[in-house]
């Protein structure tokens, strides 16, 4: 059975019909088509998958779609205003927290949710809240000194 | 066929597993279970996440009320919770990542009866109750009760958890809850140990134990408890309690820290896997046990220990 | 030689960011799995149900039967071309035995990826079961059963060794040992154990095929294009112009995508649907199924050593758990042997490395292969020995690692090197020797590996507008080839690095490269890149030669003009040059640098071109940890890492490449092994269980480059930068613990209970 739902992503609407098993990741990669979130495993260890719902941190591989239904969700793709790149964004390629890139959505919208909340986080908040986002090629370094920075210009 | 429907109040929500629904929350156990391999899907699900009432933090009549739909990110943040059932904070401060501690709900966590869930051996020492609603009525149930095994619940089916209640602790109590872990965040517990103690006139009045993963449902340690009531701190080790080293060693207290770890340990029956060898877990339950104890009776004792309480042991 | 330090900003880069950054940051760059066409199918695989089993009859029908099934497609239905890099001892689908438990048995397309797997399940396949053979020691041993009865009759690298189920067995012999022990003062044994670990990358492997005529084009996560596209063509006995691997941004590798792997299952998949097909693994797919993971070992340490700190002799076995198939993996006895020497000069050595087949999960090659496990051994047995003989750790380093002249365990002569500088700058950078608290300690370890040449090529041509594009075979996974080009690059004709775009990767532009693996890229390409950028200069140089009626030779390139040196307002922009229609194009690929002579016979360490070490990069690492006495748990406080890799091209690249390996290298001492079960099933196949480090648990990275201009080796005198900052990390951490601790721990991983564990051995034996 299909379920209507109507997922507002990065500000657009998508009425949709979808399982109710369906993953949020699944239908905003397959059915919306931005394939920014990544799927790395598929049971919230890896954190590449990371949207915001209604400004919340949520592991999209993990939560059903119809769950969304009437949500804001904020993936990569809206972090940006059009061209413009977000702080954020530029201290991830200045500071070398992009390599492969494949973790870097989820980094950002993890970091993202961190610095709503903690606008000038320590060291410490920072490696925390980030803990659920695994990234293999930077050794979390230069992730690390992007978020710091990206704080630092508020 | 799966379905869906969402439930805008308890009433709907009651009725749709009354019709054989299961509840979804913040999904963080249920979705990630089944993504596991764990168990599948249900084929019916209800979405109780908008529920209006169901969330939010209250203390009344001596009692405090977590709703079902609070989030671990909405106890951190919790001043009252931050005084009254710290033990609670360390456990919701080291659930998966901050997006888990987002979503992931007190009332999934409890109705999921993992014998490895962080927040249960804290709820426990803190005397927590449930309060679940079905189509008979609203009835309250202690969490001893409650869990019954491995991901089973005496809850019927059909019955919705509303909320957690549990006695507001009295001035000079405290309650802490420590994990072994290997990382800091990113675990699943493989040990735990949670205490709750009262202290008064310099002596420990009143003291629960719990613990985590080492038992097939989350369960106090009788042994512990006894071994840490009427203790007296002593006057050198008493209200700072900033060194916990100082209760470690040969004092009356730090005897019984001892002997309470030795409790946890005797009545931890776990297995070996692939995370930890029987051997080592029954070690680590003494350990984590003391240091669960340490860091309660440091709290009851106005002595400041960080959140989570197992960065704070480790040592 | 310079010594640099700091983190370089933005501005000392210029503007100058990742040419892939900004599709990265935005989530509008592609990966294999975000690619899809019109009316793909999706694939699932049959894996063996038994790690060892011989097959006794598949049928496919009730999967066809499935509604929605395109095509099941079984060895029937592909070429019986045996294929591997070093031993052809694979076929794409098993026919007789499966001997892992990944092998692949059949293949699926279906409409959905859930009704290819539910048909894969479908598949009835019957075994006769045979008797696991996990235990690569023991297979080690003569007259033991054979995971490959057959392979004398595969063919294979005339160099590889065949006895029994040993794929390679390597000695080095040097000296005379038994005389050289003699004479020590003390002789220190030591024996180590390292589980299997996995490169892991984040992005789970994506394959999409999709023929057009008799050609087909293979989009795919693979670190090695053009080993990917020989291995369709090999194996499903097609031309190499009929195979077309392009490559969109790949997601980490680590060594893990090397190898042709399943693109031609997938390929041939698409052909029996008549339609494309596309493979993407789950994590657990990605643990269980690739032939790619870090190999067990088991090592054994003999040396001797005189009371002033000079090492007389060294005798060592290595075993390495080759798993089921040997893949591009036949080399890995010989390097092991040369990890067990390390970079220390050694006069007497007998050094015995034996690879050998087993049922488990095939090993190939993960960043640095064999070093890290035989480092950490290595290093761990060299503070026993430093011990023995009442010296500080780096003590006994400072007086036994190679140095200009130095004689290494080959006989290799070393040139200019930076080794014992990266020692004194770690030790100086962690601190060594400071006060710390009693379950604190520092740890110090040194390591080596070599720069790797190969044939390479680029193109380079500039457009009409004075910008520049680079066409290369290389291979970008994230380790920073698309900054590192374009620099070297810009450097030759006068530009700036962002002048450039870069296309990669595309089996048809591209020259042949061996791809991401082995440090190599800017090693091996930059030369390539540097050459065929000096082609365009030259015809730049001949070209405003004639239209300033100046003599080329004295003519320079400076931001984006040719212009007379001495006399910088005579001069032409680049963008006129080229923008009168003639093709500016260079092609290159340069000088192979030549591996170093050695003074042993050949035939001691092997054939296979690693019994010396071009370029040699040098590493030290040093790293302070707290050990919880209670509980094992250890933390890694603060970490150093010098390291010599030559003249730095990319900076920021080469950091990253830093941090990243120190954090792979933390992970594989503290948490991340797979564990087989008897009969070789992994027990962790996800990332709860397999461990990697997150942003937590790490500390701050302090690098340091020891910047020698290295003569015979990659641009500028640069070496490779990517494998070794996973070489000596563990070891640094295993002698931190064993400082706290009291005693090494054997075991890598050094978990937490085998941390304590080894805790309670001293504590038992105090009483």
């Amino acid at each position: 059975m299909s379920i209507d739902i109507t997922l507002t992503v990065n500000g657009v609407s998508h009425p949709l019909a979808v399982d109710p098993h369906a993953s949020l990741l699944h239908t905003v990669r397959d059915q919306v088509g931005l394939t920014g979130s990544k799927e790395g495993c598929d049971d919230s260890e890896c954190g590449a998958c990371m949207m915001l719902i209604d400004g919340r941190p949520v592991n999209a591989c993990s939560y059903l779609a119809v769950q969304a239904d009437g949500a804001e969700v904020t993936t990569v793709e809206g972090l940006a205003d059009g061209n413009d790149l977000t702080p954020l964004q530029r201290a991830f390629l200045e500071k070398g927290g992009v390599q492969c890139g494949f973790c870097t959505p989820g980094m950002l919208i993890s970091a993202t949710a961190l610095l709503r909340d903690h606008p000038r986080p320590t060291e410490d908040q920072i490696r925390i809240a980030l803990s659920g986002n695994l990234c293999r090629c930077t050794g979390y370094d230069g992730i690390v000194a992007a978020v710091a920075a990206a704080a630092e210009q508020g | 066929m799966s379905t869906y429907v969402e439930a805008r109040d308890v009433a709907a929500a009651v009725a749709a597993m009354a019709d054989g629904a299961r509840p979804v929350a913040g999904g963080t156990d249920l979705v990630v279970g089944a993504r596991h391999g764990k168990a599948p899907l249900p084929e019916s699900i209800v979405g109780i996440h908008r529920i209006p009432g169901l969330d939010g933090i209250s203390v009344a009549d001596g009692v405090v009320r977590i709703g079902a739909l609070t989030s671990h990110a909405a106890i951190l943040s919790s001043p009252e919770l931050a005084s009254a059932t710290a033990g609670l904070l360390d456990a919701s401060a080291i659930v998966g990542s901050h997006a888990t501690r987002a979503n992931g709900t007190l009332g999934g966590n409890v109705m999921n009866a993992s014998p490895a869930m962080d927040t249960g051996a804290p709820l426990l020492c803190h005397d927590a109750s449930v309060v679940l609603t079905g189509p008979g009525g609203t009835r309250r149930v202690g969490l001893a009760e409650l869990w019954t095994g491995p991901g089973k619940t005496s809850a019927s089916p059909d019955e919705l958890m509303e909320a957690v209640e549990l006695p507001l602790p009295p001035e000079g109590a405290g309650s802490a809850y420590v994990r072994l872990q290997y990382r800091r965040q990113m675990e699943i517990a493989v040990v735990g140990a949670a205490a709750y103690v009262e202290v008064s006139d310099g002596a420990v009045s009143a003291a629960r134990v719990a613990i985590t993963a080492l038992t097939p449902v989350i369960c106090r340690v009788p042994g512990s408890e006894e071994a840490l009531v009427g203790r007296r701190l002593g006057s050198n080790d008493s209200v700072s309690g900033e060194n916990p080293a100082v209760w470690t060693q040969t004092t009356e207290i730090g005897d019984a820290i001892h002997a309470a770890g030795q409790a946890a340990a005797a009545a931890a029956t776990p297995i070996s896997d692939v995370r930890a060898s029987a051997g080592y877990r029954t070690a680590m339950a003494a350990v984590v046990t003391r240091r669960a104890v340490t860091a309660a009776l440091t709290r009851a004792t106005g002595g400041s220990v960080t959140v989570p309480a197992s960065d704070w042991s480790e040592r | 030689m310079t010594v640099t330090e700091e983190r370089p900003t933005a501005e000392q880069q210029g503007t100058f960011i990742r040419p892939d950054g900004k599709e990265k940051v935005t989530g509008l760059g592609r990966y294999t799995a975000d690619v899809n066409l019109t009316g793909q199918a999706h694939a699932a695989f049959r894996f063996a149900d038994h790690p060892h089993a011989r097959i006794t009859r598949i049928d496919t029908s009730a999967a066809r039967a499935i509604p929605g099934v395109y095509a099941v497609v079984t060895h029937e239905d592909v070429p019986e071309n045996l294929y591997g890099g070093m031993v052809q001892d694979r076929l794409l689908f098993a026919k007789d035995t499966v001997r892992w438990e990944g092998d692949v048995v059949a293949g699926v397309a279906a409409r959905t990826q859930a009704i290819a797997r539910e048909a894969a399940a479908a598949i009835v396949v019957e075994y006769d079961v045979l008797p696991a053979l996990p235990d690569f020691v023991a297979n080690a041993q003569p007259g033991a059963p054979l995971v490959h009865p057959e392979w004398t009759a595969y063919d294979a690298d005339d160099d590889l060794s065949r006895e029994g189920n040993v794929v390679g067995h390597s000695t080095i012999l040097k000296g005379d040992v038994d005389a050289a022990m003699e004479t020590a003062d003390v002789v220190v044994t030591s024996r180590f154990v390292a589980d299997a670990s996995q490169g892991a990358p984040i992005e789970p492997r994506a394959i999409l095929a999709q023929w057009t005529g008799d050609r087909v084009t293979v989009w795919t996560s693979t670190q090695v294009p053009f080993a990917a596209r020989d291995g369709v063509a090999h194996t499903l006995g097609i031309p190499q112009s009929h195979v077309r691997v392009i490559v969109p941004l790949l997601g980490g590798g680590f060594g893990s995508k090397c190898d042709f792997h399943f693109e031609a299952h997938v390929a041939a998949l698409a052909e029996a649907a008549g339609r494309p097909v596309k493979l993407v693994f789950s994590r657990r797919e990605e643990f269980l199924a690739p032939d790619h993971r870090r190999e067990g070992m088991v090592l054994e340490f003999e040396t001797g050593a005189t009371k002033d700190g000079h090492l007389v002799a060294r005798r060592a076995t290595l075993h390495l758990d080759k798993g089921a198939y040997t893949g591009e993996g036949g080399f890995f006895a010989q390097m092991a042997a040369m990890h067990a020497c390390g970079p220390y000069e050694l006069d007497n050595v007998a050094v015995r490395a034996m690879l050998t087949y087993s049922t488990n999960q095939p090993s190939s090659s993960i960043r640095a292969p064999t070093a890290p496990q035989t480092c950490w051994a290595l290093e761990q047995h060299m503070d026993q020995v430093a011990a023995a003989v009442g010296l500080d750790p780096v003590e006994l380093r400072r007086r036994t690692l190679i140095r200009q002249g130095s004689h290494g365990p080959t006989g290799q002569v070393f040139d200019e090197i930076g080794m014992l500088d990266t020692l004194e700058a770690a030790v100086e950078m962690i601190g060594y020797g400071q006060e710390l608290p009693d379950d604190e300690a520092i740890g110090v370890a040194c390591g080596w590996w070599p720069s790797m040449a190969s044939p390479s090529g680029a193109y380079v041509k500039l457009n009409g507008d004075g910008t520049g594009t680079i066409v290369t075979g290389a291979q970008e996974c994230g380790t920073g080839a698309v900054m590192a080009l374009p620099i070297l690059a810009a450097e030759q004709l006068g530009m700036r690095p962002d002048d450039f775009s870069i296309l990669y990767q595309d089996t048809d532009a591209g020259p042949w490269d061996m791809g991401a693996s082995g440090s190599q890229t800017t090693f091996n390409n930059g030369r390539a890149v540097v050459a065929a950028a000096q082609e365009v200069r030259a015809q730049l140089l001949q070209m405003a030669a004639e239209k300033l009626e100046i003599d080329p030779a004295d003519l320079e390139l400076v931001d984006g003009t040719v212009r007379a040196v001495g006399a910088p307002s005579t001069s032409v922009t680049i963008a006129e040059l080229a923008g009168t229609g003639t093709p500016l194009l260079g092609k290159g690929s340069g000088d192979l640098p030549e591996n170093p002579p050695t003074d042993i016979p050949s035939a001691c360490v092997g054939r296979l071109g690693l019994d010396s070490f071009l370029a040699p990069q040098l590493i030290t690492h040093a790293a302070r940890v707290k050990v919880d006495r209670e509980t094992g748990v250890v933390r890694v406080l603060a970490f150093a890492a010098a390291h010599d890799s030559g003249v730095i091209v990319n900076k920021i690249g080469a950091d990253g490449q830093v941090y990243g390996g120190v954090m792979m290298g933390i992970g594989q001492a503290l948490s991340e092994a797979t564990y087989f079960d008897e009969e070789g099933r992994q027990r962790n196949p996800g990332l709860l269980d397999y461990k990697l480090q997150t942003a937590s648990d790490g500390p701050r990275i302090d690098v340091r480059w020891i910047e020698v201009d290295t003569p015979n080796a990659g641009p500028k005198g640069s070496k490779g930068v990517g494998e070794p900052p996973s070489v000596p990390t563990s070891g640094a951490v295993g002698n931190a613990i064993a400082q706290v601790v009291g005693r090494h721990v054997t075991q890598l991983p050094m978990t937490a209970e085998r941390v304590w564990t080894t805790i309670q051995d001293v504590q038992e034996e105090a009483k």
